[in-house]
This record gives structure tokens, C-alpha cells and sequence, in this order.
């Protein structure tokens, strides 16, 4: 706590202003817009439309494992294997629809109950995450770390460690759709191309509004209303901000961390069946895709403690973006692609460093 | 090992079940061990063999190097997730400068000691802005270390952009593939190189050449965890840190070092790495973290710090040894390895909670 005073007091001034303070609150989001600054005029190509829609589309997993990672780091632990249940989840999926079509099922119905199906299974990480850091005590980071290793030796056993293919066409066609495609001066067609226009030309096609993107914000909006208006929201962020308050006052904490830790892998899973739908194949989670932290890096940017207490879905949301367009503005800017893991890393580290010298913020 | 003083005395006398729990408390993961090798020795001909144990120690020693690295971050109550990224950084980095001494004609034993020495300096650095993040800026250890992973891996993939780094000197590769001690039939037994025999003449390979010196390293590092001022600092810090301040432990300084020598821990493992598959990557260790940890926790270290000790992180880490081996030689995908692990992992920790005793 002193080193919070003393190093806000050598900092005071600017910073103690109400602008001071509004901007340290909400940095994350005035670096994004520096950013969209900054990379527009470093390219023009950085500011369309089709750039942001692309982003924001690509990033539909990260946005849903944040979202998870976020209700988990507000009770003050960590998911570890967000990552891995998604690629269990996916891989799961694939499987399934493998095996109904194999025993000469309808495609429609294979895929349905195969995402049905492991929507709910989904559920069974994360109830066992949470009875295990509930009932047994186990630390959070170790318990969901030995889920990171039991799911993703699930997802090699099931996927023999390739890829897996053989699913409907039409896959893909729902998961990357988009509501409108324009062709400038010719023709407005609303969900998908018309049959007649030539797969050559598809360039020329203007595609505004993917299917993803309200899936997405509803999801987010959910989520969002949850944790602020009702009482499990309201309760989850007691368990976060002072367990012990918490118990007095007649919160079941056990039975809400259980719950927090299957909503986190059901958003898991669902992001499994995103992926699904948007790669056309069951993929199982590569150890060098560390999804999980990733999670972890946009919840901390977007102003979360990992200390618990704090976090919000759209902050986080934020966080996601703020990662993603800086990937995607140093690319189109022609920078390697692995400065993004250095500038990320050093983003973290701005962000706990503004929570420490503003321990109340938020 | 599971001979802690003090521990005999927490239990009540008289009560037999209590004293059982203590004995197996203690010894658990002893008997674990035990267990695992007897199960795998019955059902996978040819496990229970020298050469096996030879295979299980070679291919263990990067997990071993890094458990023992970790371990000292978990003792004083932090993490070290970057452990896995430095060993590929430092994989990369050693082959890089090797390459770089080449033309200067040192001759290759030179080459290989600067190429070695150099890598083990460069390898410090991320762990000491890890230890100052740590220790001076107070960032939590999660995500001052995952930020030094990211840099690690950036770092790593520009310098090869994309291509494994290849080009270690003939004799690095050697020391990585040799063993310490060959047995030919009817002459002596020879250090380092191997005699030459007639064709099809079986020499007997006693101990990899990496596995002795690992051995060393492992046993200097528990002698300064056990023996030393530094260790008990570390202990203090992570058992109580306003009590150790008041103890007037440098507790900032002694966090830094617990970070730059988990990271030089991290690049030995790197350079071994290196010797081993004559080669370097940047997600070389990125599998690895996972058993890192899981070896400390199984050997009983707490995750809020203050307790674990090297001998049985070893155990801990001798356990996934040999659960991988045994897999591998009785056929079994690896994959079931993971899954085995995460279940050993959370596993430990509900039977230390249960076995208070196993605890300290």
C-alpha cells in the first residue's frame, strides 16, 4: 500500500486531475484508438471496413475465452484450460459428426446434436474444476492446470493428433457468412452470395456484417448483464473482492465458484463449435497457440486484478481488441509478426503497473 | 527424503492410524514411484533393464533442470511461467553464437566452452527483468514471467525467423548423444569415447554424458537450497514475508536472484537442449512447462511458497519419467501422458491436503 502512495505521490499532478484519472482508467481503450491513429497513417489499407470486420470476426474466440477468463479472475482465480477445452470441445464435435454420418445420418441433424451434445458436456471441465478447487482446496492455477493436461491429451486421443476432416461443406459457409454482399453497382444479395455468381470474382464482393459478430455481442451482452444485474453477478464479485465478507453475508460461495468455473468451460466449448464452424475441420489446440493466455493477457489490459474483485466483460472485450489490432496493424504495417508476442508481453506489464499506481480505479 | 524432523512429533501417540497416515503421508510419492515402475516393469517387457533407465534419465534431464529452476520460484511463493520459452530462446541462441565463433578458427573445443559460457550470461537477463518486475515494480509473478514469455518467444522467432537454428559443432552434437563411460569385452572400460570395437561387438554405454552433468547440477542447486544463507532466505521469504523482512533478509535482492537463476536454470536446459537434438527452437520447451510445475507440486511444494525441497521435486519429476517411458514402451499414444498427468497433479495436491503430514 505505501509503495501505491509513494509512487502516485511522485506521479501527482496530471495524473490526479479528473482527465488524469478518466485516462488511466480507461487506457486500454484511448491506446486503441491511438492505435487505429497511428496505423492508419502508417497505411491507409489499416482503416476500412473490411480490415475491422475481419479483426473483429477472427478474434470471436479470444472474445468468448476472455469473457470466461473474465468471471474467473473477478472470484480472484484463473482458468488454465480454456484453451484446451476449446480444442476438446472442437475436436469433440468433429468426432461426433464423423460418427453419425459414418452410420448414414442426415448432416443437418449429425451437426445439430453434435453441437448440442457437447455444449452440454462441456459443462463437465468446469464443473470438475470447481468442485476440486471448492471441495478439495486445491489452488485454482493447479487444479485447471491438470485440466489443461487431461483435455488436451482428450482432444490428441480423440483427433490421433491431426486435424479432422470430412465434415458438411456448409460448415464453413455459416460460420464465415456475412448478412449482406454487395456488388457495387450490380447487385445487393442478403445472406450469401447468389448461386450464380462465379467463386472466381469473389474478391470484387463487398461482405459487410458477419454472422459472428451478433453472436458475439449478444454473448458478451449476457454475460455482461449477468455480472452487473443480477444477484450472481453481484455475488461472484464479493467472492473476488473479500471472501470472508462474503460468507457473512450469506453468499454460497462453493456453489458460485462452481458455477463461474462451468460457465468459463461452457464458453469454452462453445468456442470450440465456433471454431468449428468457422475452420470446417475439428482442431485440437497446439501448445504454441496458448489461447489461455492470451485470455489471461486481454483480461489483465482490459483493467481486471488478479487479485480479484475487478473486471468487466466489455473492458476485457476492449483488451481483446487492443491485442488484435495490434497484431493486425503491425502486420498490414509490414512488421514481423513476432514483434506481437514482445509488444504484448510489454502491454502487460504497462497494465499492472497503471493498476498499482491506481490501486482504486474502477 | 521424508525424513523431516519434527515430523514424527506432530503426531499423537497411541493412535495407530495416525501413524500410518504419517508413514504414507511422508512416503507417498515414494511409494508411488515405486508402484508406477513395478506396474510397468510387469506389463512392458524389457522396462525393467539399465538401458531403460539410461533412455528415462536422458530424455528427463530438461524437465528435471527446469523443475528444479521452478522450484526455487515456488518456494518463495511465485510462478515462473517463461522457464520453457528461455530454454527455447537459450536452444537458439547457443547454436546462434557457436556458429558465429566458427570462422574464427578457435578450434572446436573453444567454441563449444565460449559458445556455452556466453548462452549461460545471455540466459540471465530475462530472468533478472523477471526478478526486478518481481521484486521492485511489484508485478504479480503470473504476468510479469507470461510477459517474459511472449518476449522470449519474439525474441526467439526473430532471431531464426522461422527455420530451426541449426549448425552446432560436431563435438557439442557428440558430448549430447555420448555417454560418460564405455565397457568394451576384453579391453578396459573407456571415459567419453567410445572404444572401437569389431562390427557387431556390443559395447555396454554406462550413463549419457548429460545426465551426469545434470546430476551435478541438480545436487549443486539442493546443497544452496538446503546448506546455504540463500536457501533459508528463500524459504523465509516465502513461508512469511514480513517476518523475514523484520529477520532483516534482503528480501528484493534474494527475489531477484530467485529469478536469474531459475532463468540461467532455464538456458542450461536449453544448451542441453541443443547438445541433445542438435538443434533450437523457440517453443522447444513449451510442453515442458506443464511437467515442470506438475513435478514440484507432486513433490509436495505449496503453491503459496515456503516449503518443497529438491530431492523431492526429483521424485515428482521421476514420476512423469517414468509414466512417459512407460507409455512409449508399452505402445500406448503418448497422449495418454497428459491426461495422466493433469490427473496426478490435482491428485498430489488432495492428498497432501489430506495427508497433513506429507506437508513441510
Amino acid at each position: 500500500m505505501a509503495d501505491h502512495i509513494e509512487a502516485a505521490g511522485r506521479r501527482a499532478g496530471f495524473l490526479e486531475t479528473r482527465t488524469g484519472r478518466a485516462l488511466a482508467a480507461n487506457w486500454a481503450a484511448f491506446f486503441l484508438v491511438l492505435m487505429f491513429v497511428v496505423f492508419s497513417c502508417l497505411n491507409p489499407r489499416f482503416l476500412s471496413v473490411a480490415n475491422f470486420q475481419n479483426v473483429v470476426h477472427i478474434q470471436t474466440l479470444p472474445f468468448l475465452l476472455a469473457a470466461a477468463e473474465t468471471l474467473v479472475v473477478i472470484t480472484g482465480g484463473i482458468d488454465l484450460s480454456v484453451g484446451f477445452v476449446t480444442g476438446l470441445a472442437s475436436v469433440g464435435a468433429a468426432k461426433l459428426v464423423q460418427l453419425q454420418l459414418a452410420a448414414g445420418a442426415e448432416p443437418g441433424t449429425a451437426v445439430g446434436l453434435a453441437c448440442g451434445a457437447i455444449l452440454l458436456l462441456s459443462l463437465l471441465p468446469g464443473l470438475i474444476n470447481g468442485l476440486v478447487i471448492t471441495k478439495f482446496k486445491v489452488p485454482p492455477f493447479i487444479a485447471t492446470m491438470g485440466m489443461w493436461g487431461i483435455a488436451n491429451g482428450l482432444a490428441l486421443k480423440i483427433s490421433t493428433g491431426y486435424p479432422m476432416m470430412g465434415l458438411p461443406d456448409w460448415l464453413t459457409g455459416i460460420g464465415n457468412g456475412y448478412f449482406v454482399y454487395v456488388l457495387p453497382g450490380e447487385f445487393v444479395s442478403f445472406l450469401g452470395k447468389p448461386d450464380w455468381f462465379p467463386d472466381s470474382r469473389i474478391r470484387e464482393l463487398v461482405r459487410l456484417l458477419p454472422y459472428s459478430l451478433p453472436f458475439i455481442l449478444a454473448v458478451l451482452a449476457i454475460l455482461a448483464f449477468v455480472l452487473k444485474r443480477t444477484r450472481f453477478g453481484r455475488h461472484t464479485y464479493a467472492i473476488g473482492g473479500n471472501v470472508d465478507a462474503a460468507i457473512r453475508s450469506g453468499v454460497s460461495v462453493d456453489r458460485n465458484l462452481v458455477a463461474v468455473y462451468m460457465i468459463s468451460s461452457f464458453l469454452s466449448g462453445l468456442g470450440g463449435i465456433f471454431n468449428v464452424f468457422q475452420t470446417g475441420i475439428g482442431n485440437y489446440t497446439t501448445f504454441n497457440a496458448q489461447y489461455e493466455f492470451f485470455a489471461v493477457a486481454a483480461v489483465v489490459v482490459g483493467g481486471a486484478s488478479l487479485a480479484g474483485g475487478k473486471g468487466r466483460i466489455w473492458s476485457s472485450a476492449v483488451g481483446v481488441l487492443v491485442l488484435a489490432f495490434l497484431e493486425n496493424g503491425l502486420a498490414i504495417s509490414g512488421v514481423q509478426p513476432f514483434y506481437r508476442y514482445i509488444a504484448v508481453g510489454v502491454l502487460l506489464v504497462v497494465a499492472v503497473v497503471i493498476d498499482k499506481i491506481f490501486p482504486d480505479l474502477r | 527424503m521424508g525424513k523431516e524432523p519434527g515430523a514424527v512429533a506432530t503426531v499423537g501417540s497411541g493412535k495407530r492410524r495416525g501413524a500410518i497416515a504419517e508413514f504414507l503421508g511422508s512416503r507417498w510419492i515414494l511409494i508411488f514411484l515405486a508402484l508406477e515402475i513395478l506396474f510397468f516393469g510387469l506389463k512392458t517387457e524389457g522396462f525393467a533393464s539399465l538401458n531403460s533407465l539410461q533412455i528415462l534419465l536422458y530424455y528427463g534431464v530438461l524437465v528435471f533442470l527446469l523443475a528444479v529452476a521452478e522450484l526455487f520460484v515456488v518456494i518463495t511463493g511465485g510462478i515462473d511461467l517463461s522457464v520453457g520459452y528461455i530454454l527455447g530462446f537459450a536452444s537458439i541462441v547457443s547454436i546462434k553464437i557457436m556458429e558465429a565463433l566458427k570462422p574464427l578458427g578457435l578450434g572446436e573445443g573453444a567454441t563449444v566452452l565460449i559458445g556455452v559460457c556466453a548462452t549461460l550470461v545471455v540466459g540471465l537477463v530475462p530472468g533478472l527483468v523477471n526478478g526486478w518486475l518481481v521484486a521492485y515494480l511489484k508485478v504479480p509473478p503470473f504476468i510479469a514471467t507470461f510477459s517474459m514469455l511472449g518476449v522470449c518467444h519474439g525474441v526467439s522467432e526473430l532471431i531464426i525467423n522461422g527455420v530451426y537454428a541449426m549448425g552446432l559443432p560436431k563435438l557439442a552434437a557428440s558430448i549430447g548423444s555420448g555417454h560418460f563411460l564405455y565397457v568394451a569385452p576384453g579391453s578396459g572400460p573407456a571415459l567419453f569415447s567410445r572404444p572401437l570395437v569389431e562390427r557387431g561387438v556390443e559395447v555396454l554405454e554406462v550413463v549419457p554424458n548429460i545426465v551426469v552433468a545434470t546430476a551435478v547440477v541438480v545436487a549443486v542447486f539442493a546443497f544452496v537450497l538446503s546448506r546455504t544463507r540463500f536457501g533459508r532466505h528463500i524459504y523465509a521469504i516465502g513461508g512469511n514475508v514480513d517476518a523475514a523482512i523484520r529477520a532483516g533478509v534482503p528480501v528484493k535482492r534474494r527475489v531477484l536472484g530467485v529469478y536469474a537463476l531459475s532463468s540461467f536454470l532455464a538456458s542450461l536446459a536449453g544448451v542441453v537442449y541443443a547438445f541433445m537434438y542438435v538443434s533450437g527452437k523457440a517453443d522447444a520447451g513449451a510442453s515442458l512447462l506443464l511437467d515442470a510445475i506438475a513435478a514440484v507440486v507432486i513433490g509436495g511444494a505449496s503453491m503459496f511458497g515456503g516449503s518443497g525441497t529438491v530431492g523431492r521435486t526429483m521424485v515428482g519429476a521421476l514420476i512423469i519419467a517414468v509414466l512417459e517411458l512407460g507409455l512409449r514402451m508399452s505402445g500406448t499414444p503418448t497422449f495418454d501422458k497428459y491426461i495422466l498427468v493433469g490427473v496426478i497433479l490435482i491428485g498430489a495436491v488432495i492428498v497432501e491436503r489430506y495427508m497433513p503430514a506429507a506437508r513441510k
